[in-house]
């Protein structure tokens, strides 16, 4: 009796573990189509789609089906998703999360807080409506996906652009060994850069002709590397390798989300 | 050697507040303070939705007055609520927000049933939009409650554990805040009666 009352503690603590993986999947990309209900070949043009669209306005839209809520209030569940993915870029908030329970027949359309200023609750409320609802009930589900995303896309291009350095291609090519060099050695670099021009120009101040073929030679085996872009693309780089491990191309970039957005049944 | 003397001392206090929960304290006040600022801009944005909302359900729903003066009344009252700086440390002025909240939110839902007698004005396009808006403000608020929560047990608990609760106690005097509550009956839908 003391063991089974024992061992069911344990039980219990592991408990919310279980209960938090089994709520939120992991994300395997652009589309996630947990409850079945896009073919292969809408999910891949859908995910090739998304893409392209983070690469020029930075703005990331992320699909998820799920066969059904469990019970949950949709709303809980798609802002627990949509912050657990951390869709959109920081600072731009601008993520939009486009989730569909198969068995509620509802789905939800959440929206950053970057984006809330053109895709309105309105505009979300309508594309539900309007673009995706009459399409699910004839039960063409691809064609509710493809023309809901158009229009999420044609709602919010322009918001927001890519910066010079593109979310999906973090290893610039300003950024050789970045992904091996840890950042105290980064420093020591920079450290060397820094003792090594000053004592070029101490030496040059004093014999001229000498200096600056000694400066020619060592200086080839350096990289050419401007030092404000170092961290950055550091940190980049990193979380690109995690996201490759989970597959799709696809990784959160820390946006935020305020609850707006709107909701639909079918 | 006294100047000296001086700036060590300066530097232990420094040291001494920093360990102590000082900064802390303060930083968890101000993100109460700012999800505050949310809450009190989702029910501001409900607010402002509701004269347009009143106006479209009016045309259809003639026989609806009380209903609709009700949610009238109650908007009315929630611009009386006087929201001063201090309704975070006040317990009793930060019921009397919630109350008047509250008592928006049951007639809101409360018209809300009574519209799904005219099938006119569900299918009418201005009031699903209405109806959009306030679902998303309705979320919104929802949101912003549960994160303003969260900072306030953060806060809470950084004021009573050791050593912060000695240095609120002798230097801060910070209060704890009040947490949102669920509305008494908030757990029944609201009924349908024809």
């Amino acid at each position: 009796m003391k063991k089974a009352s024992a061992s069911f503690f344990v039980l219990l603590l592991f408990l919310p573990f279980a209960v938090e993986a089994a709520n939120i999947p992991a994300p395997r990309g652009y589309v996630n189509d947990y409850g079945n209900m896009i073919s292969s070949s809408t999910e891949a043009d859908l995910a090739t789609k998304l893409k392209t669209f983070e690469e020029t306005d930075s703005t990331q839209l992320v699909v998820l089906t799920v066969p059904s809520l469990e019970g949950e209030p949709l709303e809980d569940y798609s802002i627990k998703v949509a912050e657990a993915w951390k869709i959109g870029q920081k600072g731009k908030d601008n993520g939009i999360l486009f989730l569909v329970s198969r068995e509620d027949r509802k789905m939800r359309i959440e929206v950053g807080r970057g984006l809330e200023g053109k895709l309105t609750d309105l505009t979300a409320g309508r594309i539900i409506d309007l673009v995706v609802k009459p399409r699910f009930k004839a039960e063409d589900y691809d064609g509710g996906f493809i023309a809901g995303v158009s229009a999420l896309i044609d709602a919010t291009r322009g918001e927001f652009t890519a910066d010079r350095r593109t979310p999906s291609g973090g290893q610039g090519p300003y950024v050789p060994f970045a992904g091996e060099m840890p950042s105290w050695f980064a420093f020591l670099m920079l450290m060397g850069f820094f003792a090594f021009f000053a004592a070029v120009a101490r030496s040059r101040a004093r014999h001229n002709r000498l200096s600056r073929r000694g400066l020619r030679r060592s200086g080839r085996g350096y990289p050419p590397y401007p030092g404000g872009y170092y961290g950055e693309g550091w940190s980049t780089r990193e979380e690109k390798d995690s996201d490759v491990d989970s597959g799709g191309g696809f990784s959160g970039g820390g946006g935020s989300f305020g609850g707006g957005g709107a909701s639909g049944s079918w | 050697m006294k100047k000296l003397l001086r700036y060590v001392a300066s530097g232990m206090i420094l040291f001494m507040l920093s360990g102590c929960g000082y900064n802390v304290m303060q930083q968890n006040e101000e993100a109460v303070k700012a999800a505050w600022g949310d809450v009190e801009a989702t029910y501001q944005r409900r607010s402002d939705l509701i004269p347009n909302l009143v106006e479209t359900v009016k045309a259809y729903a003639k026989f609806e007055k009380d209903t609709l003066t009700q949610v009238t009344e109650a908007r009315a009252k929630v611009g009386t609520v006087q929201m001063s700086k201090d309704v975070l440390d006040d317990p009793k002025k930060f019921e009397e927000f919630q109350a008047a909240q509250n008592s928006m939110s049951s007639a809101l839902s409360r018209l809300l049933v009574v519209v799904e007698k005219y099938p006119d004005l569900k299918a009418n396009q201005n009031f699903m939009d209405l109806q959009h808006q306030l679902e998303g403000t309705e979320n919104r608020i929802n949101v912003a409650r549960t994160r303003y929560n969260k900072t306030v047990e953060t806060f809470n608990a950084s004021i009573r554990t050791f050593p912060n609760n000695l240095t609120n106690k002798f230097l801060l005097h910070l209060k704890p805040k009040e947490p949102f509550k669920a509305a008494p009956g908030a757990e029944k839908a609201p009924q349908v009666t024809f």
